[in-house]
């Protein structure tokens, strides 16, 4: 199963350039049954000379979804919303597990394995860039 | 005693700036509550005897945090499955803080995560009962223009011996081989306080 879902994540790279933006790695976790958020997480890159922010995303399917920040204060989980995200030139910016994720809100339908969500990340700028993510299940350490 | 099993841990974990757990300095007892999740599987201070427990505090439309929590979890729990007695593998419960939104998903929502975790809720002054007997915390936050709100909950996982007791409390990241050691350890001490 494992390899399968490699196979197709090796012959559909989730990869989408803008000037020079690159956005790699784009997935969404598959959610557990009957769950109304949904993470996406990505590596967004900038090889540009001049920093860029990134100031919101859209998600087909879904009612909304934002740029959020997970985090750990005195042994309490919580989140936080992003305005804006920096990316240095030359510098990148991991979503990952537990820490930045864009949270996809109010899906119009439950989504599998080998599902598609377009994400459009929106630039402080007005640029934007529309990612293909594929719906993987993420496992602890892979 | 508990002194000695820390500094055995020390030892144990010789590049210890990654600790996984906390023993509690004397064992808590924990309030009579009773949790469900589907008609059938029900989850109340009755079940915590007998056989050692994890619990952690969550909530259903948390789509970053918990979901990753639960994942290390799994993967601490099935090392920690390898190394103890069959009958000293712990009972996973993933209690919802947030019985209003997950009273109909939470027991598939840790099902999901591995087929012998257990999902339950409850009554409000239930779920109050074990996170204060615990010193667990946890806040429904001010809905958004939409209706969603977030909600603020303690990271930490309750380790619970089989006469019932608060023990010990497991720390994220959860890490599978450290996270192991640590509950393996624990239970070779309380075996020996059990013989005492």
């Amino acid at each position: 199963m494992r390899s399968l879902l490699l196979a197709a994540v090796l012959s559909f790279p989730a990869l989408a350039h803008a000037g020079d933006i690159a956005v790699t790695e784009a997935r969404v976790a598959l959610a557990p049954p009957g769950a109304r958020t949904l993470a996406a997480y990505m590596v967004v890159a900038n090889a540009g000379a001049a920093p860029r922010a990134l100031a919101g995303v859209r998600a087909e399917g879904f009612a909304m979804a934002h740029l959020h920040h997970s985090m750990e204060k005195d042994g309490v989980a919580m989140m936080a919303a992003m305005d804006q995200i920096e990316i240095a030139p030359g510098g990148s910016v991991a979503f990952a597990p537990g820490g930045l994720h864009v949270m996809l809100m109010g899906p119009r339908k439950a989504l599998a394995v080998g599902n598609e969500v377009v994400l459009t990340l929106i630039f402080a700028d007005g640029a934007e860039i529309a990612v293909t993510a594929p719906v993987e299940r993420i496992d602890a350490g892979s | 005693m508990i002194r000695l099993l820390a500094a055995l841990l020390l030892a144990a974990a010789p590049a210890a700036a990654q600790v996984q757990g906390v023993l509690l300095d004397d064992p808590v007892e924990m309030p009579s509550f009773a949790l469900d999740g589907t008609a059938t599987t029900r989850f109340s201070d009755a079940d915590l005897q007998g056989r050692w427990t994890l619990v952690m505090f969550g909530y259903n439309s948390c789509p970053d945090v918990c979901p990753f929590t639960m994942q290390n979890l799994e993967a601490a729990w099935s090392e920690t499955s390898l190394r103890v007695r069959p009958d000293n593998i712990p009972q996973v419960v993933f209690v919802s803080v947030d019985p209003e939104r997950d009273r109909e998903t939470v027991a598939d929502y840790a099902v999901f995560f591995h087929p012998d975790f257990l999902g339950v809720t409850g009554r409000q002054e239930d779920i109050d009962r074990l996170v204060e007997a615990s010193d667990s915390f946890y806040r429904l936050m001010p809905p958004d223009s939409s209706g969603y709100y977030e909600v603020q909950h303690s990271s930490s996982v309750l380790v619970i011996a089989p006469d019932g007791t608060l023990r010990a409390k497991l720390q994220p990241p959860f890490d599978p081989g450290r996270t192991a050691e640590f509950l393996s350890m624990l239970q070779i001490q309380y075996r020996r306080e059990m013989i005492q």
